[in-house]
């Protein structure tokens, strides 16, 4: 894990290739229409933020994610340590759940779109159907995978299945499963903004796809770099909340995956 | 010998009465397991029939594939018989028995690497005794393996010998009647092993608990056992079963150099070999 104060080499690449951008706007080098500098694209967040646009939206699709996740985590996690722990439904269900997991996500929001309307639950569907599988297939590998030894303990000091599940299962899986989560919130913010951009027309990705209705490039820009931002906040969230709550095994779980 | 399980299984559905006969904590008649790794049977434990004594120190040795471990997972209930009975304390055990315990060689496998040294010795009575008994309970046990300064630690900072200490006060947690060892020193080195040793008969002496030994180390078996049972195999069953009379306390060099040692050990070599076994 890096834990440099510093990363001074990066922040001037950044900060060049941005220098460079608003250059290559302002003297023609290139050419597109719509292509705002940098210093226009600032102006115009500053414009979201004051109108109180921004809030709004990101308000919204923080609460469709957080919802999203919670519910991901919870329906994946409880089939993964079903399917885990069960060779018989492994045997008898795990095929069939093959065939749906492939099945891209974007293709099912019109059929959600026709059975929900325009709407959070729509939104919602699409999102936790999208991000169950991540959590999902790695809470079963993690559980299914547990060394048999445990289990021949939890035996031996006579824990009931419960506790066994509890105490002994679940953290010996619990790195398996945080990467579960991890890579489960990523879906989850991906769908939510498509989800917005076509089902449900509020929270940032609508507000996207307005500022491009609009003609209001520097508008669309400054909630594109925003989504971006927010994404690596919450990813950055859920790694303190997750190395502080398991100092042991919280780390290497956590490692760039 | 398919005939002889046939008929082991029908005696097996007979009413269980028999009550235990006085002293003995295991009695195990005609103990066959059959498993089924590639799909096709393989007898593991044919017909073994063998006594614990309450209180005794009882070594089992054999070369591997004579089912050391499998008959130390039969006596712990982690694995049913495909026929025969084994009784605990006068009832035929189904699962894990209470008050029968296993400690396993892969301590780093079989320690939660996530709990400290303390609440690891607490995993097996958390939820069944009150907080101060638990804690009491904790702190003795891990006095009789020597820890109580590592109780904080986690299994991940201690050596392979304190690991498998940290194991054994698991199992004196519970305070258990039987102790089953399963190749415990098996993965430690010789100096670490012979302070095992010593701590183990200590363990012995003070709480009257039986013990099974399982080993492949000869001269451990001598060392520790009040009795020594020689297993030949493949499929495992007794070959000899061996008195070890010698004086209890035991030292590491004045027993080990006794007569009577050498003579024992030489005994039990001699069987080991004639038995066979891969």
């Amino acid at each position: 894990m890096r834990r440099e104060s510093f990363n001074l080499p990066g922040a001037v690449t950044f900060i060049a290739a941005i220098a460079i951008w608003e250059l290559a706007v302002r003297s023609g080098a290139v050419s597109f229409d719509y292509l705002p500098a940098p210093s226009a694209i600032a102006l115009a967040f500053v414009g979201i933020v004051r109108s109180g646009e921004l809030f709004t939206a990101t308000l919204h699709t923080l609460r469709s994610i957080l919802i999203g996740w919670v519910l991901a985590c919870l329906i994946g996690g409880v089939l993964g340590v079903v399917f885990g722990l069960s060779g018989f439904a492994r045997r008898w269900f795990l095929a069939s759940l093959e065939v749906l997991r492939p099945l891209p996500a974007i293709a099912f929001l019109p059929v959600a779109l026709l059975l929900f309307n325009f709407s959070l639950t729509t939104e919602l569907v699409v999102m936790v159907y999208a991000s169950i599988w991540p959590m999902f297939i790695n809470t079963m590998g993690g559980i299914a995978n547990v060394a048999s030894r445990l289990h021949d303990v939890s035996l031996t000091l006579k824990l009931t299945p419960l506790q066994s599940l509890a105490k002994v299962l679940l953290p010996a899986a619990g790195p398996a499963i945080l990467v579960g989560a991890r890579l489960c919130l990523g879906t989850t913010l991906v769908l939510a903004i498509i989800a917005e951009m076509i089902g449900n027309p509020h929270g940032l990705g609508y507000a996207v796809v307005s500022a491009l209705l609009a003609i209001q490039p520097e508008q669309m820009f400054a909630y594109v770099l925003f989504i971006g931002v927010l994404a690596i906040a919450l990813n950055a969230c859920l790694l303190l909340v997750a190395r502080r709550l398991l100092p042991v095994y919280g780390r290497e779980a956590m490692s760039d995956v | 010998m398919a005939a002889s399980l046939m008929a082991e299984k029908t005696d097996d559905r007979k009413p269980e009465a028999a009550p235990a006969a006085a002293g003995n904590v295991y009695e195990c008649d005609a103990v066959s397991l059959e498993l089924f790794p590639h799909g096709e049977p393989r007898l593991i434990i044919d017909r073994l029939s063998l006594n614990v004594r309450a209180g005794e120190f009882l070594t089992v040795v054999g070369s591997s594939g004579t089912g050391k471990s499998t008959l130390l997972r039969l006596l712990g209930g982690l694995v049913p018989a495909s026929s025969g009975t084994i009784r605990f304390r006068g009832s035929i055990v189904s699962g894990a028995p209470s008050d029968v315990v296993v400690v396993f060689q892969d301590y780093s496998n079989a320690l939660l690497q996530w709990r400290s040294v303390a609440r690891n010795v607490a995993l097996g009575i958390e939820g069944k005794l009150d907080r101060t008994e638990i804690e009491a309970r904790v702190r003795q046990a891990l006095q009789m393996v020597g820890l109580e300064k590592n109780a904080s630690d986690h299994p991940w900072q201690l050596s392979g010998g304190m690991q498998q200490r940290v194991q054994i006060a698991r199992a004196l947690a519970l305070k258990p009647q039987v102790m089953l060892m399963d190749e415990p020193f098996g993965a430690l080195d010789a100096m670490t092993k012979a302070t095992l040793q010593d701590e183990v008969l200590k363990v012995h002496g003070q709480t009257g608990t039986s013990f099974v030994f399982i080993t492949h180390d000869i001269e451990e078996a001598v060392y520790l056992g009040d009795r020594a049972v020689v297993l030949a195999g493949p499929p495992g069953r007794v070959y000899k079963t061996v008195e070890i009379a010698l004086p209890r306390p035991r030292d590491q060099i004045r027993t080990r150099q006794s007569p009577e040692f050498l003579h024992y050990r030489a005994e039990i070599h001699a069987a080991v070999l004639s038995a066979g076994g891969h």
